[in-house]
């Protein structure tokens, strides 16, 4: 049966009015460019085929798909301290958080270094989100607090706790991710623990909670640790929804060996919509984005292999997928949805929807 | 075809049957040195030209006899001791003891300096870089073996097994160096929660006098409690029966048998006794807070007070350090849990004056890989990897070894894994070149050809 027209039947009618989202039948790769170090994060460029990673060389580079030789270059001498893990881009600003809890606003032309923030977090950063009106950029990191950062001045605007530093077994949490809402008014955040926090992004008040305490992944038996947590939220273009992504149960955490695992979530009623697992494509959903129209969104990570996944929202079905040969970290779709760019291992891969 | 080594201690089997123990004392001026045990090799090989075996030693006359209070009296008076944190399943010595910051190998961490000049650690030790004055780091082991079943045997027992002889490991040999006859406690307590990786500890043809008392489902002995269908003056009373019935039996007929008869007996006594050593309720709340509240926290605890009472070897595992997949996210969650317990632990020995004498190694099966794999993982690596030994018998403040720029391979100091052995063995004053006689076959404690690190020994 054709996915499609699975969801067609199940999605609930659209009004009148309103345009039929283009829904992707398939997921094929398009092109593959390799990479001299790991990518952790990817931020769009100007151009649809330019985009900016963040690595493990600890620096931030540049790269046009399109071009005729096409290669990661970096913008600048300067580098963090450690791996690069959160990238943003603001018109000509680019901001990049690294593990060592340092944010560097970058001139996107230039490369030219235009402020630090020298320990904004006390431990790892984990992940940037920008606004969608452009003007902040939240931040997440291990020392468990988020803060919201002004794109054009550098000031800090928020800083907020409200989680635990250590997990209920008493070993160091960690905060992986952070997402606006479409609308710019909600902030959501997701631990290693499987707490989801939804915020008034400009008051910090606490509107919403959920939990996914399955991708915790705690092994109290064989191996005494974890290895999962939560690694992405995404809000669908109404807010309504919110999808969460990670690693299902996992019997040998050497490895991620789990299914990757996606929760959504009418959040605001604290519904669970959907669970909804791959036992065939293992390892952590790292990134997840909902596709212009709201009817359907894109999840990507893996273990040592790869996957970018299309599910309808409605239904949480799978539509459309494609195996990579290593693990995604993170990826930018398009704004018409008709294609993806994501950052794997060493590789990145612009992906057709 | 074997170096000369004068100082052996013959094992061998020796049937129960026989009241008599099968090694022949020697004059101590015989033209065969000993170890100062009255027993020589010329001796044992009487023995066993009358009939004694070369298998495995199991009867606890023989050993016990070869053990008595006598022997290496000066090295029991040391009261040595050693506590081992097992980290099984394989540390990375990049986000520990060698870190490579920079390096394309290095990972994320940071390496930050210790309270020694010039040695520096992974940031995720900040607690034991404060501590570096105690500890030796030994950053250049290749050891070549990285599966996981034959590195463990191979680490434990500071070499491979060979056919028909089966090695004890350094918790059996310390406690047969350093154990006393006369101990009320166990020689060898293993410490291992987890399932995964699980390794019981072996004695080997030290027999099973040395054998580990294994704790494994829980913190506390099985089976060593009286039976609540006795009460505690029955208890008592029958203990006193039997000791006054034993000492006139022994009064008209000695032999070892019967000394290691009564020994037994006294030993269970004693372990029944030492109940209490496992219970970290009886510590007061301030020390339990300084271990914290992790199982391996609760387990260092119970390690310091099985060595205050006089336990000469406990091995505490802290599984599982196998970072195939997300190794920096495991090495955050276990080196944590590493750096504040070994860190609480270190105070607490020096606070009660123990440190001195008590030897904490950190050492697992072999190290993990500098390439990071498509999980964020690192693999086996056993050619280039790091461990620690601090207190007893060591010069703090160490690092010795080096490893190449990447991590790649040993630049400097290259040691094996009887030479750590050794070294061990050596910083307890344990001669690790005494020989054991299985049979007519000589077996020194460490590796034939292994050599302490000198320059890690105080």
């Amino acid at each position: 049966m054709n996915p499609n027209e699975q969801l067609a039947t199940e999605a609930p009618a659209e009004p009148a009015v309103a345009p039929t989202p283009r829904i992707p039948t398939a997921v094929k790769v398009d092109k593959t460019v390799s990479l001299p170090a790991i990518s952790f994060c990817v931020a769009a460029g100007e151009t649809p085929g330019q985009i900016f990673i963040g690595m493990s060389d600890f620096g931030v580079h540049r790269l046009d798909l399109d071009a005729e030789k096409p290669e990661a270059k970096p913008i600048s001498e300067a580098r963090h301290g450690s791996y690069v893990t959160g990238l943003v881009r603001s018109g000509k600003t680019l901001i990049s958080g690294g593990y060592d809890g340092t944010l560097i606003w970058w001139n996107a032309d230039t490369g030219e270094v235009i402020r630090k923030a020298e320990a904004a977090h006390a431990k790892w950063i984990r992940k940037l989100a920008l606004s969608p009106d452009g003007t902040r950029v939240a931040s997440v990191a291990d020392d468990m607090r988020t803060k919201v950062w002004d794109v054009a001045s550098g000031q800090l605007i928020a800083d907020w706790g409200d989680y635990d530093i250590k997990t209920p077994h008493g070993y160091p949490s960690m905060l992986y991710a952070v997402t606006f809402s479409p609308d710019g008014h909600w902030l959501a955040t997701g631990s290693k623990t499987g707490q989801v926090l939804i915020r008034d992004a400009s008051s910090g008040e606490i509107t919403g909670r959920v939990e996914t305490p399955v991708m915790y992944t705690w092994d109290p038996k064989a191996r005494n640790h974890s290895i999962g947590g939560i690694r992405a939220v995404a809000f669908s273009g109404d807010a309504q929804t919110l999808a969460v992504g990670g690693m299902g149960k996992v019997g040998n955490i050497d490895h991620l060996e789990g299914a990757s695992r996606i929760e959504t979530f009418a959040w605001q009623s604290q519904t669970k919509l959907h669970e909804i697992e791959d036992t065939q494509h293992r390892g952590l959903v790292q990134a997840l984005r909902f596709g212009p129209g709201d009817a359907w969104f894109v999840a990507a990570g893996g273990d040592n292999g790869g996957f970018v996944s299309v599910y309808g929202r409605a239904d949480g079905k799978l539509i459309a997928q494609e195996k990579l040969g290593t693990h995604v970290h993170d990826f930018t779709l398009a704004a018409d949805g008709g294609s993806l760019i994501a950052v794997a291992h060493n590789q990145a891969v612009r992906l057709l929807l | 075809m074997f170096p000369n080594r004068p100082r052996r201690t013959a094992l061998a089997a020796h049937p129960a049957s026989t009241a008599e123990p099968a090694f022949a004392a020697e004059p101590a001026s015989t033209a065969e040195p000993t170890r100062g045990s009255g027993f020589s090799r010329r001796g044992f090989l009487s023995a066993a030209a009358a009939g004694v075996t070369t298998s495995l030693a199991t009867d606890m006359t023989a050993i016990n006899g070869l053990r008595s209070p006598a022997l290496a009296d000066e090295l029991k008076r040391q009261d040595k001791r050693v506590i081992l944190l097992w980290l099984a399943g394989g540390a990375s010595q990049f986000e520990t003891w060698d870190p490579k910051p920079g390096a394309k190998t290095g990972g994320p961490f940071r390496a930050i300096p210790t309270n020694v000049s010039g040695i520096h650690i992974s940031e995720l030790l900040p607690g034991l870089a404060q501590r570096m004055q105690h500890t030796a780091i030994i950053r250049s082991l290749n050891t070549k073996i990285a599966d996981h079943g034959t590195a463990a045997e191979l680490m434990e027992c500071g070499r491979r097994n060979d056919p028909g002889i089966r090695y004890p490991d350094i918790g059996a040999v310390v406690a047969r160096e350093l154990g006393r006859l006369e101990s009320k406690v166990p020689d060898y307590v293993s410490l291992y929660t987890s399932t995964e990786g699980r390794r019981k500890g072996t004695s080997g043809f030290l027999g099973a006098r040395y054998s580990p008392m294994f704790l494994s489902d829980s913190m506390t002995p099985a089976n060593i409690l009286r039976l609540e269908s006795i009460n505690d003056v029955d208890h008592h009373d029958r203990a006193a029966l039997r000791e006054a019935l034993a000492k006139r039996f022994t009064a008209e007929s000695r032999s070892l048998t019967v000394d290691s008869h009564l020994s037994a007996y006294q030993r269970v006594q004693g372990l029944m006794a030492s109940a209490d050593l496992f219970d970290i309720q009886q510590e007061p709340e301030a020390v339990r807070a300084k271990y914290g509240s992790t199982q391996f926290g609760e387990q260092c605890l119970i390690a310091r007070r099985l060595v205050e009472a006089g336990v000469p070897f406990v091995k505490v595992a802290r599984a599982w350090w196998d970072s195939h997949g997300q190794n920096f996210e495991t090495h955050q969650e276990l080196c944590a849990d590493l750096d504040h317990c070994m860190s609480a632990l270190l105070d607490d020995l020096q606070e009660r004056g123990l440190l001195e004498n008590t030897m904490v190694i950190t050492l697992g099966e072999f190290g993990r890989t500098p390439g990071i794999n498509a999980s964020l993982g690192r693999d086996h690596f056993a050619s280039a990897w790091s461990c620690s030994l601090s207190g007893a018998g060591i010069r703090g403040g160490v690092a010795y070894g080096k490893t190449d720029p990447e991590g790649h391979k040993v630049i400097e100091g290259e040691a094996n894994a009887g030479d750590l052995f050794a070294t061990i063995l050596a910083a307890l004053g344990i001669d690790h070149e005494h020989e054991y006689m299985l049979g007519s076959r000589p077996v020194p404690l460490s590796d034939f050809g292994s050599k302490p690190i000198r320059e890690v020994l105080a």
